[in-house]
């Protein structure tokens, strides 16, 4: 019984991975429409209740810089360097198409869930 | 006071960065991303004492650095994502090391090497099984090895990825009935290592190492095998002959069976020849499967060796003729349930009415 509660928290926990996968890139790249560094991108996101790791923030930046949709330089700011990253013309338009599939999506499965 | 409390936060964060260093690759793209981290730590640090209104001590930053993860946990999320033998490839790594282990080694180990270990010494059982363990233990190894190392190179060098891409859909087999469970990947892994086991086998006669290992410098192949070679080199090749043509007609669902059951026939029959050979032995000392060579013929340490593996290699056959009776008789149930299948599906199609 413990087993099956166990694994059926587990299936939860990745199944909520894998949705918020797809998400968290819609998020960075709306967030991305103005101007920042890791760490303010992080709290902002995490501010309106989406949170996420720096292991995994990251890595997705950078995916998301070699891929051609954010652009980043290095820069000081407080006696400190940081790197700041904002959208780039391609990733204004990937964003904007992304968006609409989402709201494509939210709309079907707003009716799937309403017939059901 | 709070000048050396950043120092010692400053110094604290330094040596995490530095753990997390060691466990990620060296190129500057990592080395930036790493340098991106770190920024992110001072960040929250900081965030934290303007929260606080006050510096933080050692401790707090150890919490913030304790809630990041272990170094090397870390550096595994930020690093690139690697495998040592991809999902691509893990397939056939794991058949090839499931065959290398457990259907070249192992026998080879129980019908060779055992053998030879025992007659060494002197058929003192405990040592020569524990002798043979411990070469069973290390040659498993070297064998896991060896073909994880080959298939690693696969991976980085993408050699099979021609394999994987170069596919049309149409040219991909008809539907296959349900009953057909073979997948692709195997019989093309059958039908490579049976060429090679035909390479093997037609390489033997003129190396005898090659089954024999050490051995071969006393022992030589009885007359036997002359008379059996022949029929041994033609199963060899149906062997190959016969995944060939279930890649090149899938449809054909009743030929893996019924050609299984054919070769299973054949081969019974051999082993039926050579285990009445055995029973009829010659005049003189009884060598039916390998004899000694001249110049150890009267050493009474060399015809232990040789008596120990002839009884082996007798033990093998008899074990293989079980073998392929168990085999022989499993098919015919199969071949049986499938011709039931057809039959009743052919039923079932004439009963239908014409629309």
């Amino acid at each position: 019984m413990t087993n099956g509660t166990n694994n059926g928290a587990e299936v939860l926990e990745n199944l909520k991975l894998e949705l918020r996968r797809g998400c968290l890139i819609v998020a960075v790249l709306a967030q991305l429409r103005t101007e920042q560094y890791g760490y303010t991108l992080r709290k902002a996101l995490a501010d309106d209740g989406l949170t996420i790791d720096e292991g995994t923030l990251y890595p997705l930046l950078r995916r998301l810089e070699t891929q051609g949709l954010l652009l980043s330089q290095w820069r000081e700011e407080d006696k400190r360097n940081k790197r700041f990253y904002r959208l780039s013309p391609t990733g204004e338009q990937i964003l904007e198409q992304l968006l609409i599939e989402w709201q494509s999506i939210n709309a079907s499965l707003g009716k799937i869930l309403q017939e059901a | 006071m709070s000048t050396t409390t950043s120092r010692t936060s400053e110094e604290l964060v330094q040596r995490y960065l530095q753990a997390v260093r060691f466990w990620l690759p060296k190129t500057q793209r990592q080395q930036d991303l790493l340098a991106e981290y770190g920024e992110d730590l001072r960040s929250q640090i900081e965030a934290r004492e303007e929260e606080l209104g006050r510096p933080l001590d050692q401790a707090e930053v150890s919490t913030i650095l304790k809630n990041c993860g272990n170094p090397m946990e870390v550096a595994g999320r930020l690093g690139p994502e690697r495998s040592l033998i991809g999902p691509g490839l893990f397939p056939i790594y794991a058949f090839v090391l499931k065959m290398v282990l457990l259907w070249i080694l192992v026998p080879v180990f129980i019908f060779i090497v055992g053998p030879v270990n025992l007659a060494n010494v002197e058929g003192d059982w405990g040592r020569a099984i524990v002798n043979t363990l411990g070469a069973l233990w290390s040659g498993s190894f070297i064998a896991a090895g060896v073909v994880t190392l080959v298939f690693a190179i696969l991976e980085r060098t993408q050699a099979l990825a021609g394999m994987t891409c170069k596919w049309d859909p149409s040219r991909l087999p008809p539907l296959q009935k349900p009953e057909r469970k073979t997948s692709f990947l195997q019989t093309f892994c059958e039908l490579v290592f049976n060429v090679f086991g035909l390479v093997w086998l037609l390489l033997v006669p003129h190396h005898l190492w090659m089954i024999l290992g050490p051995a071969a410098t006393f022992l030589e192949p009885a007359p036997l095998w002359h008379t059996v070679y022949v029929p041994i080199v033609l199963l060899a090749i149906a062997n190959i002959l016969r995944p060939a043509v279930i890649l090149g007609r899938p449809q054909w669902t009743w030929f893996p069976l019924t050609t299984q059951l054919v070769q299973s026939t054949f081969m019974l029959l051999l082993l039926n020849f050579m285990l009445n050979a055995v029973s009829q032995p010659a005049s003189g000392a009884w060598y039916p499967f390998l004899t000694l060579a001249d110049s150890v013929k009267n050493s009474p340490h060399f015809i232990r060796i040789a008596a120990v593996v002839n009884v082996s290699v007798l033990i093998s056959l008899a074990c293989t003729w079980i073998g392929v009776c168990i085999g022989g008789v499993v098919q015919t149930w199969r071949l049986l349930r499938l011709i039931r299948k057809q039959i009743s599906i052919g039923r079932q199609a004439a009963s239908q009415p014409v629309r």
